[in-house]
């Protein structure tokens, strides 16, 4: 992906891992969650990667503040059609800027992989600040199956 | 942990910013109103622990799982 040109002295967060390699994230890669995530309070700062595979729904979500720390998450709202509609309004700004995560876990066999959509991480895409936000409708699982049983 | 009584009505203060009243008492079940800024998060507990367990579970710790997720994933598409 070309970078567009950028001013000489961009921030840049340093971003050590044995997973992913060693790089510099510019500052407005960040994803900023100012409470972390459920469990995970300390993780403030992510940065998401791109798609290893083009055409894939699946992308790493990194975390900048602990060490070896990552998840793989999709766009829940581009996969289950009508999932937008439950998700609450953003207190303020427009409904545009809302863009969701779902954590995905995938056990050893990743058929079975399930995402997270009673708790999906809000993103408002124009400050880039997000927050794992609880769906109170009792609507969604903690785990989704992603792929049809076939048992 | 501190351990409070109250009666129906009454409530409870915690922080400047925090109410928890008792609205109803049914049998074994309490009612019970919370008020508190938008920021601070209220949840069930029970719930709040299956999603601290479910993000535990999610870590990626395999180097391979995404392209395992990937995978599974194409191959169900090629089936349709």
């Amino acid at each position: 992906m070309a970078e567009p040109a950028r001013q000489a002295l961009t921030d840049t967060i340093p971003l050590h891992s044995e997973r992913f390699g060693d790089f510099e994230v510019p500052a407005d890669r960040v994803l900023n969650f100012p409470e972390g995530l459920i469990g995970f309070r300390e993780a403030r700062r992510f940065v998401l990667l791109e798609p290893t595979r083009p055409g894939s729904p699946f992308r790493c979500l990194v975390s900048l503040d602990v060490v070896e720390l990552s998840f793989v998450v999709c766009d829940p709202i581009a996969l289950w059609p009508g999932y937008a509609a439950d998700l609450p309004p953003p207190a303020d700004g427009s409904v545009g800027d809302l863009a969701a995560l779902a954590i995905v876990t995938v056990p050893q066999n990743a058929n079975d992989m399930t995402a997270n959509l009673m708790a999906p991480l809000l993103l408002d895409s124009r400050t880039r600040t997000g927050r794992q936000t609880v769906l109170d409708t009792g609507r969604y699982s903690t785990r989704h199956h992603l792929l049809p049983r076939s048992e | 942990m501190l351990v409070l009584t109250r009666k129906l009505g009454e409530v409870i203060r915690i922080g400047d910013a925090v109410t928890v009243r008792v609205l109803e008492v049914k049998g074994n079940q309490v009612r019970l109103g919370v008020e508190a800024p938008t920021e601070v998060r209220i949840y069930r507990e029970e719930v709040y622990r299956a999603i601290r367990k479910e993000n535990e579970e999610a870590v990626l710790r395999q180097a391979g799982s995404i392209d395992m997720a990937t995978a599974a994933w194409q191959s169900q598409r090629d089936k349709h």
